[in-house]
Formats: structure tokens, sequence, C-alpha cells
């Protein structure tokens, strides 16, 4: 009886041990990342409202006032147009929410798109020093038209509306396919971290 | 109760079951990534996945007894090292955690079977800092250079000329060589530990047969050809980096040969004691960069017309004006329809030592009212000077004995240095585009540029115009606009050479 005892004891003390390595390896990991799963499952930030769609006109789901950028109607800059995102727990959440929002985002009359069409979000994570990664989907270059001004505004339309409505997040870089990228198109680096460039917007 | 124990532990253990990849399809090469250490050069497989090239984990543990461990469960492995810094690697994440600091690689490890793969920038990058070792990798040899060893890039180019044969060796870092003549060969020794050394293919000529490796590691072996009598050797040092032999095969009885050989580049050093009569920091040699080319057409027109054929006539049209004109050297990135890196075009004008790059573009915008051309120069973060192995000084074994601390400028943040000059020649771009060209309402602009961040000397990017726009695209295509943009940087660079010439004066007459 006393050995059988002792037996589930020891059972119980290695299960314990077992979960609390699975938990402390899991935490120590420095990155939060989310996966952009098209269901909107997602496990790294608690949800009062799990299920939730991140993207559509659910009337449950809380909607913030944000930022979007579009393409002047010279094309020469950026103009920020106030929309409506689906609101999200935490720094990632949300951040993940206002690029999903930016690419899914149709351009009033008079302004021009600055994203390639069907360009797609497959990760975002935020390090801690502050800077948010976005990984796209390799449409992003494939469809991209080239010419130096129309990839700034590309590059700098994901690093603006990323800044300008996450105050916290200092620094955006772009990822493509999971990998760093030199260029979208041949000219601006992607290889390091970019602040938000307010030089290109322009005010309306 | 113990049934529902072993029910969690069951669970468990199916947990960390489910964690395996599926197979990818991995292709071992024949590729070695030779490590080189004070004590031996060991070698390290290159593994091949999805076009990319990776190390195995587990060899590099092995190599520099890493104690690895792998957390299925989360997707993700801990590397650590006697230092007891630890590396996080997470599956596909071009971003690693080394000792709580973020370092982003080139892309991420893969898990292939059970094994873990990590990109060759993985040991300069990540496991470097983590040993507090100096790891540098140098790709295009295949070489991880590991602590203080002194291992200069050699690059040999062999010319042959009427009469001669003339062999350089641009050595790199900065180092001593010299030439001795031996019994059916002239023997190059460099001071180092041992060499990294690119030798051209020779094809025998009259002065020289062929160029190889010599007996031990830092010697280089010219075996001369029949006409060979006598040779000559100049060293110089035209900047600090790098310094320079010029080994002359002549025919026999040249004694007084004629003065100073035409080797423009080699800049010989004339006795140091008159400071005028040292190099002048004028303007010698240009790299004009056409943008684009090949399967990258960059901007297309409405009317079809490619942005990689626009800038490569430019600068055809632009070399030809100040080779005649001006006699200086002029070398373009590329003189066809090829596709060439970013990364190449900076490095073939560091190579030139170009005193100038100019790098030549057509811009496109959304809308085609958006005319005129513009100029940029390199704009980049004040704090981006110190990321990863920016600033890390270098402890270097310094000539007569002893280390010297050096701060190595990493290469990919070669244009700082530049910065002030780049600007100066922006706004000379700009002055002379707008005497001949409409400009556009921003016509000079600061932007991380790709190409420029490279370039160890000044240099711009030219945007000449908008494909996007109808008349301009005409304009572009055509002979008259692209020589008036041609004029337009030639009368640049003149000014900039002026510049140059006048600032140098100015600093000398200071100095006395």
């Amino acid at each position: 009886m006393t050995r059988q005892r002792l037996l589930l004891i020891l059972l119980i003390g290695a299960a314990g041990v077992a979960l609390g390595w699975v938990l402390t390896t899991t935490l120590s990991r420095t990155l939060q990342t989310t996966e952009a799963a098209p269901g909107g499952e997602e496990e790294s930030e608690p949800d009062p409202s799990p299920a939730a769609p991140p993207e559509g006109t659910d009337p449950a789901v809380p909607r913030i006032q944000a930022t979007l950028f579009f393409g002047s109607a010279d094309g020469r800059g950026l103009v920020g147009v106030e929309r409506e995102v689906p609101f999200a727990e935490g720094v990632v959440g949300q951040a993940r929410a206002l690029v999903e929002a930016q690419l899914a985002a149709e351009p009033p009359d008079s302004l021009v798109r600055t994203i390639p069409d069907g360009t797609t979000l497959r990760a975002l994570f935020v390090t801690d020093r502050n800077e948010a990664f976005i990984d796209l989907d390799a449409t992003v270059r494939d469809r991209h038209p080239g010419g130096s001004l129309n990839e700034l505004l590309t590059v700098y339309t994901l690093v603006n509306v990323v800044t300008t409505n996450l105050p916290d997040i200092q620094r955006v870089q772009i990822l493509i396919d999971g990998r760093e990228a030199d260029t979208l198109a041949g000219h601006v680096d992607l290889r390091r971290p970019l602040r938000k460039n307010e030089a290109l917007i322009l005010t309306p | 109760m113990r049934r529902a124990i072993a029910r969690v532990t069951a669970g468990l253990l199916a947990l960390v079951a489910v964690g395996e990849a599926p197979a990818r399809a991995t292709q071992p090469s024949d590729a070695f990534l030779r490590v080189l250490t004070r004590e031996e050069v060991r070698r390290l497989p290159i593994v091949q996945a999805e076009a990319q090239e990776y190390v195995p984990l587990d060899e590099i543990a092995r190599m520099f007894g890493l104690s690895v461990r792998e957390d299925r469960l989360a997707g993700g492995v801990t590397v650590a090292g006697a230092t007891g810094r630890q590396i996080i690697l997470t599956a596909n994440q071009p971003v690693v955690s080394v000792a709580g600091r973020l370092v982003s690689l080139g892309t991420g490890p893969v898990r292939e079977g059970t094994r873990w793969l990590v990109p060759l920038d993985f040991l300069q990058r990540a496991l470097g800092p983590a040993l507090d070792t100096r790891m540098e990798l140098r790709r295009e040899s295949r070489l991880v250079v590991v602590g203080d060893l002194r291992v200069p890039r050699v690059n040999v180019r062999v010319e042959a000329p009427p009469g001669r044969a003339v062999v350089s060796f641009e050595i790199r870092p900065a180092a001593p060589a010299r030439v001795a003549l031996e019994p059916g060969h002239l023997l190059v020794t460099i001071e180092a530990d041992t060499l990294d050394l690119a030798l051209p293919r020779v094809s025998p000529q009259d002065f020289i047969q062929t160029i190889e490796p010599g007996p031990s590691p830092t010697t280089i072996r010219i075996v001369p050809g029949p006409k060979f009598g006598l040779h000559r050797a100049t060293t110089s040092q035209s900047d600090p980096a790098a310094s320079r032999l010029v080994v002359e095969l002549l025919p026999p009885g040249t004694e007084a040969p004629a003065p100073a050989p035409p080797e423009p580049s080699a800049a010989p050093t004339p006795p140091a004691a008159d400071p005028l009569s040292l190099p002048t920091p004028g303007v010698r040699t240009v790299v004009i960069d056409p943008g684009h080319g090949g399967d990258d057409t960059g901007a297309r027109g409405p009317g079809g017309t490619l942005e990689k054929d626009v800038t490569l006539a430019v600068a055809r049209r632009l070399r030809t004006m100040i080779e005649s004109r001006l006699g200086l050297r002029v070398f373009l990135t590329r003189d066809d329809d090829r596709t060439l890196s970013l990364d190449d075009r900076a490095a073939y004008a560091n190579s030139q030592k170009a005193d100038v790059f100019l790098s030549i573009h057509a811009n496109a915008a959304a809308r085609p009212s958006l005319r005129g051309a513009e100029v940029y120069y390199l704009g980049i973060d004040p704090d981006e000077a110190d990321t990863p192995g920016g600033s890390a000084g270098a402890q270097l074994p310094a000539l007569g004995g002893g280390t010297r601390s050096i701060a190595l400028v990493p290469w990919d943040v070669a244009q700082l240095a530049y910065l002030d000059e780049s600007a100066a020649l922006a706004g000379l771009v700009r002055q002379a585009l707008g005497e001949r060209v409409e400009l556009s309402d921003r016509p000079v602009q600061q932007l991380p540029l790709r190409v420029l961040v490279g370039a160890s000397m000044p240099a711009v990017l030219v945007e000449i115009g908008y494909l996007s726009n109808p008349d301009q695209e005409r304009a572009l295509a055509s002979a008259a606009y692209q020589d008036q943009v041609a004029q337009a940087l030639y009368d640049a660079l003149v000014r900039f050479r002026a510049r140059r010439e006048r600032t140098a004066t100015a600093g000398d007459q200071a100095q006395r």
C-alpha cells in the first residue's frame, strides 16, 4: 500500500515536472508570434469573444477608428483615411487587424491602391525592441508595378499604418514568404526595420 | 486515480510525438563551408533546401561543443555554448534570440526530419556573439574565419598590355607583401595567417604561363612565359583598408623602363616626403550602374518602354562622354541586358575603387500626371550604425607584435562614411539636371536605398524621369533626351571633381 502510494506520488511529480518544462520552454520564447490563420484561430492572445472572425462586418466584433493609407489623387504621396477596423486584444493582435484591414481596404474614389491586389498577410510578430515584422506572401513583390515611387508608397503604407495607429511600435520590417527580403522592386532596403515616413504623407 | 494519471502522461507523450514535421526535399550538395581556426581548417557540409543553403545544426554543435535541446512542442530549439549564452531558434522564423537579444538572419532555420538546418549567416550573426568570438562569414569563398586570424582576401588580376604582363594583387585588409625570384618562378609571399585567394584562369602567354597557389598557404607562384626576362614590383596603399602589389613581367634588358606604367588604378605611392605629391583625392574612376536588367525589367511605360533599356542607353552615352572628354576610368556594372543583384553592383564599384557611383533609374507612379527627374542619396536610421556587428571592434594582430583594436565597418553600412559627400553630389546632380531637363517637385530625397548602402564612395541614385507619364516615356526612349540627361550627369561630375580637388587643397593648406 505505501509502495503504491509512493509510486503514485512519483508519477504525479514526474507529470508536474514535464508540464513545468513544457511551460517554461514555451514562455522562454521571446517572440510573441501569431500565425495569420484564415479562420482567426488565435492562441496566444486570450480573447473575450473567441471564434470572432478578424475581418468582416459581424456587429458583435468591437471596432476602433484607425488611419489607413492610400495613394493620393496625383499619385505623389500617401493620404491617411479614417476607417473602422476590428478591435483586438494586445499590440500583436491589433497590428495584425490593422495590416489585414489595410490589405483588404478599397480606396475612396479619388485615391489609389498602393499595395498589389491579392497580397495576404502570412504572419505578424512584435519583438521586445518594439519592432513589428510583417510577413507577406510573394504577391506583394510578384505583382508590383515597379518604379521607386510606387515602391516607396507600398513600403511606407505598411510601415505607416502600424506606426501611426500603434505608437508603441517604432519600426517595422517587411518579410516576404517568411524570409528577409532585399527589396520589393529593386530600390527600398527591406533588410532592416524602417521608421515611419512623415515626408510621404500629404495633407489633403 | 492511477488511470487518470496514466491518461495525462500518455496525452503528454502524444503531444510531444505530434511535433514531427514532414520530411522536406533537401539535397546534400558537394559544397563545404571551410571553417578556419588558428589550429586547423575544418569543414561543415552545406545542404540545399528550397534553393537556400543551410548547415546542419548538429554538425555545428559537434564542431563547437554546443548543447542542443529541442522543444518539439514549441517548434524550436535552444543552443547553448561554454559561455552559457543561449540561442533560441524557431522553425522558419528568420529572427533568433541570442542571449535575449534579437538577431535577424537571411532566412529562418528549417527542420528536416530529425535534423535542424540553419542558414550560413547563423554562424556570424548568432553563434559568434553567443560564443563571444569573431566569426566572419565570407559567402563568396565559402569560408568562416574564427577568432583573430589574419585572412586577407586576395584578388588577383592579370593583364597583358603589349610587351609585358602585369599581375596585380589587391589585398584586403591591407597586409605587407613581397616578391622573390626563385628558380623557375616568382614567389609572392603575403604576411598573414592564411589567404582567401581568388586566382584568375590564365591562358599561357609570352610573359606569363600560369599563376597558382604556392607551397605554403600564404604564398602564390607566378610561372613566367618564354619571353620573360626580369620583373618589377611596386606596392601601394590607396585606401586604409586594402593594399596592392603590382608585379610586372618584362622582357630581358629593360633596365631603365619607361616611366610609370599606365595602370591608373594602382595609384603608385610616390616618396612620401611631400604631402602635395600624394595622389589627389579628385575623381579618377567612375562606376555607372544602369538600373535593373535581365529578368528584372524595372518599371514599364504605358507604351511598353522598359526601364532597364532606358537606363542602359543613358549609362552608355554617359560613359562615352566621360571617357572621351575627361579621360577618366569608367565602368558600367552591366553593359548588356543581364540580371545583376543589388549587392553585386555596389561590390563591383568597391572592387574598382570607384570615386563616384551613379545608379541610373527611371521612375513610375500610379498616376500618369507625375513627371520630372529626381536624385536620391542614402537615408538611414541614425541608430542603424550600431545594429548587430556594426560598431563591434576587433582585436587584430598588429605589425611588429601585439594587437590593435580596429573598428570594423560592416560592408552593409559602408555608405555611412560618405553621406556628406553623397549629399553634395546629389545637390550638384540636381543643379545640373535642372539646367537641362524638367525636375519633379521633390528633386532631392534621402531614402533607404538598397543599392547605395554598400557603396564605399560618394553614391547617388538618379531617377531620370517618369515612364508612367506618356510624354516622358516618349522622351526617355529618345536619343535627344537621353543625351540631355547624360550631359547633365557629366556636368555634375565635372563640378564634383572640381569640388573634391578644392576641398583637398584647402585641407592641405590648413595642415601647413
